[in-house]
């Protein structure tokens, strides 16, 4: 069999073609079609893979607070977590400072702390305003119910400076000690002319500069109100809540 | 696609899709396959169009495309020759001369039975040489292979098409000139 004869043979072998019924701009349309459907689907992957990434992404970059069901806190023990936000922290601290009072006096009913990031305003609750430089870190009460009737501590979280003299100034007993870790522990009462205990206060000053200050008065300060011959909670009592070693607060 | 550049894909498509079916059946041995085949070539070409307008040979580059898309749909897994398993009747037709009309049928045979029993690429090869009639030089091209690859590749199908065309000579009582 010769090249020739399969050239020919080949020629010969589509003589019974069929007829070609063939648009171009059918195949056009149809390309077009397949075009447009292929973006659509990229554009379907695309925002699945937006809407994936998104969906595990922000959940991290959310803001966890503590009353969203993200920043729902289940732990019991006090320690500081790192990155702790100050409304997480002060409301720790608060719980802790309320449970250790109560095992430490009693005859305490009703108790329970409230603290905010900044100063407090008083009375509590009633206005909100925007945190100043010198503020504390946060503040509150430890607010308690005695045998005369309810009544509260002032805490105050804070990193400004403090000076012994003025904290001591017209005290009739002010008392400083050293604790094991480096921090200072300074006990003051005021008798302000009478024959009881008028106010008694602890501060505690940390070597990194944090002092917390726990304050008793014969008074209910965070109303002003529920005056009485001497203070709720003595000042040995308040030194042994600040130098607790269960509340971190720093 | 810019009008114009559509008119001219639209002109290329409607002089050259009757001659690449014609390959593609002598590649497939099939005028529905060889349909789909030139019709795929012809879509890749118009998604490259604005790319490959105004190329020197567009007809070459079309019969390498048709080559390259008829390999890739003999590559693919899910592919699924028809199995035939009959012959149909074929009706007399009392107008045509007897004897072109057997060569016209042995042709076919050869194409059917001979051809279709080369491999692939040395099918292709035959195609492109004796049915296009292409140099080697453009056959290498389309194939993309050098030209000694060609002229192996077209001794060997030729070898391979004599032998199996031998055999249906002397199994048919013709003789094989």
């Amino acid at each position: 069999m010769s090249e020739q004869e399969i050239r020919e043979g080949m020629l010969l072998a589509v003589w019974d073609e069929p007829p070609l019924d063939f648009d171009p701009d059918t195949l056009i349309r149809r390309v077009e079609q397949k075009k447009s459907r292929r973006r659509a689907l990229v554009a379907v992957g695309v925002a699945t893979a937006v809407i994936a990434v998104a969906s595990f992404s922000l959940p991290g970059l959310l803001p966890r607070d503590r009353d969203t069901q993200l920043g729902a806190d289940t732990r019991t023990n006090s320690s500081a977590p790192p990155s702790e936000s100050v409304e997480k922290k002060a409301q720790r601290i608060g719980d802790k400072l309320a449970e250790n009072l109560g095992v430490r006096m009693t005859n305490l009913k009703e108790i329970y702390g409230s603290f905010r990031p900044g100063q407090f305003i008083f009375p509590p609750y009633s206005t909100s305003a925007p945190q100043r430089p010198g503020d504390p870190e946060f503040s509150g009460y430890v607010y308690l119910t005695d045998g005369i009737g309810p009544t509260a501590l002032r805490v105050t979280v804070s990193k400004t400076s403090f000076n012994k003299n003025t904290f001591c100034s017209g005290a009739s007993m002010c008392m400083e000690t050293r604790q094991q870790d480096g921090s200072v522990v300074t006990e003051a009462e005021f008798f302000h002319g009478t024959t009881a205990v008028q106010q008694a206060e602890v501060v505690r000053r940390f070597e990194s500069g944090l002092f917390v200050q726990i304050s008793s008065y014969a008074y209910n300060p965070s109303n002003g109100s529920g005056q009485r011959e001497t203070v709720p909670v003595q000042v040995g009592v308040l030194t042994q809540l600040v130098t607790d070693p269960g509340i971190a607060w720093e | 696609m810019r009008k114009a550049d559509e008119q001219g894909f639209r002109e290329f498509a409607a002089a050259n899709a009757a001659s690449l079916r014609r390959t593609a059946y002598l590649f497939c041995g099939d005028w529905h396959t060889a349909e789909d085949l030139m019709q795929s070539s012809l879509m890749k070409m118009y998604l490259a169009w604005k790319r490959i307008k105004d190329l020197d040979n567009l007809i070459a580059y079309a019969r390498k495309v048709l080559l390259r898309t008829w390999l890739d749909e003999k590559r693919r897994p899910w592919r699924r020759a028809e199995q035939r398993d009959g012959e149909l009747p074929d009706a007399a037709d009392a107008t045509v001369d007897p004897d072109t009309t057997s060569a016209k049928l042995w042709a076919r045979e050869l194409v059917h039975t001979a051809l279709l029993q080369v491999p692939p690429r040395q099918r292709a090869v035959l195609v492109l040489r004796y049915f296009e009639d292409l140099p080697v030089a453009e056959v290498a091209v389309a194939m993309g292979c050098s030209e000694g690859t060609v002229k192996s590749q077209t001794a060997r199908g030729l070898a391979t098409l004599r032998t199996i065309v031998e055999k249906l000579d002397s199994s048919s009582g013709r003789v094989a000139s």
